[in-house]
């Protein structure tokens, strides 16, 4: 009697999931907003080109000035580059706490509905000084590190208080300041960083690009 | 009659690609109506996980055949050992066979210069005859079985942390501390044990169930084949088919066994 083949069970892929959360205060109008939006359009490209990201990466993006979830988690099909207005404060303390509570409510959905997933990124970007009491905020991102609950990258755009940053940021990854406005390296950075993630198997940490487009705040 | 058995291994294509050696390893043992199952998936993470992979196994294999001149040795087989002390028995048996593998890979390891997590890889197998299973796992992969009459049983969850890529590994601080193992006072007809690059396509991650048409026609290739060893083109061409490609490119090992009275 001829044997069939074994059928496959149609499992969700491995998601990976990535906070953007962009500094939208008014000193980012202009040029800064500008390159901020043309930045994500590459990052969209770039993924778009590597089927396992295309299938796995899912962002979500969280303006502030004031806190404003601009885009829900979507895969990188569905992501439209919002058009940033920027305006108001720069409450990067709340904005934190919004993007971890945003990641803690994603995992749930995920264990829910039986689908596993990479640790989590945070990135944030800011041109300013926290306009809000941001020392929970940073106690809660430390913890979160500790904890392997996600992991934090905060980039300083030119103007930014990197004094604050720095103690916002976990000691083992410091704040990265931009070169200028490069958000477009910055993003196929992020891009390429994700793929690895999105890709990798069992073990631990893997290796991350090097950091070309700014200097790594020591 | 008796135990039919194959055990293959495959390289991912994302090891092909990158020149990285096939880091699984498995391998089956038949005597009387015993049968011995073991298999590994190297770290991906560590320079000399297929050397591990391979050292674990064998090692483990060894232990495992051992303990039945053990056994002899104090009058019993695995297969006369009461069935209440069976639990007991097989899990101080596995216990004692890691410890034995982590010797194995640390001396490994000192002989090289190299430390023990560059040898990291998962370990998973079994114990069985016509009347039990015994099993243990440490970090993920699967072993299912199958009673006669039943339908397919996934024995362990899969030992994973929060995060798709991690898992624990035979080398780590917590292996023996978070190894699973279990007893089954009944017999199985079909068992099947493999590492991580085949659950996407077998176990359904939503309620953890093995998905049954996955493992019903592999059971079926080894009622209607004789001698599987002899006899591997079917599993071959599975493992290397561009469909199985397309949903996982990480190295598949498929150890099977079919227990029977009456198949040929």
């Amino acid at each position: 009697m001829p044997v069939g083949l074994p059928e496959f069970v149609d499992n969700p892929e491995n998601r990976c999931p990535v906070i953007l959360l962009l500094d939208t205060s008014s000193s980012m109008v202009g040029q800064p907003i500008q390159a901020l939006h043309r930045g994500m359009r590459v990052f969209r490209e770039d993924l778009q080109r590597d089927t396992q990201a295309v299938l796995s990466v899912e962002v979500a993006i969280v303006s502030f000035g004031p806190v404003q979830l601009v885009q829900d988690f979507v895969s990188i099909d569905e992501l439209v580059p919002p058009i940033l207005e920027a305006e108001g404060f720069t409450p990067t303390g709340e904005a934190i706490e919004y993007a971890i509570h945003l990641l803690e409510q994603r995992k749930q959905q995920y264990k829910e509905s039986g689908i596993q997933y990479y640790r989590p990124w945070i990135f944030l970007i800011t041109d300013g000084a926290p306009t809000d009491k941001w020392q929970a905020a940073a106690r809660r991102v430390r913890e979160g590190e500790d904890n392997h609950e996600f992991c934090f990258f905060a980039v300083g755009v030119e103007g930014a208080d990197m004094e604050t940053l720095h103690q916002i940021a976990p000691p083992q990854r410091p704040p990265v300041r931009l070169n200028g406005l490069n958000f477009q390296e910055m993003f196929v950075w992020l891009s390429t960083s994700m793929k690895r993630v999105s890709s990798s198997k069992v073990g631990g940490m893997m290796a991350l690009p090097p950091v070309g487009w700014g200097e790594v705040a020591t | 009659m008796g135990w039919k058995t194959i055990t293959r291994c495959v390289c991912g294509t994302r090891h092909q690609h990158q020149h990285i050696p096939c880091q699984d390893h498995g391998a089956e043992y038949v005597r009387d109506s015993l049968v011995i199952g073991v298999v590994a998936d190297g770290a991906g993470s560590a320079p000399y996980a297929d050397i591990g992979a391979t050292l674990a196994v064998n090692t483990m294999q060894e232990y495992l055949q051992a303990s039945e001149k053990w056994l002899q040795s104090h009058q019993h087989t695995w297969e006369t050992v009461p069935l209440s002390a069976l639990t007991d028995v097989t899990y101080k048996c596995f216990i004692k066979g890691i410890e034995t593998v982590q010797t194995a890979l640390r001396t490994e390891a000192k002989r090289n210069d190299w430390t023990i997590e560059d040898l990291a890889c998962t370990l998973l197998g079994f114990l069985a005859t016509p009347h039990w299973i015994a099993a243990f796992q440490i970090g993920d992969g699967f072993i299912v079985a199958r009673s006669p009459q039943h339908s397919y049983k996934l024995l362990f969850q899969a030992d994973r942390g929060e995060y798709a890529n991690q898992t624990t590994f035979v080398t780590s601080d917590d292996a023996i501390p978070s190894m699973q193992t279990c007893a089954v006072i009944e017999p199985q007809q079909f068992i099947c044990a493999s590492t991580d690059g085949l659950e996407p396509v077998a176990i359904r991650r939503q309620d953890k169930t093995p998905f049954p048409p996955f493992f019903q026609p592999l059971e079926d290739y080894l009622v209607e084949t004789e001698n599987p060893n002899k006899n591997d083109d079917y599993i071959m061409a599975f493992l290397h088919s561009d469909r199985l490609n397309q949903r996982t490119d990480d190295d598949k090992t498929l150890l099977l066994c079919r227990h029977s009275t009456t198949d040929p």
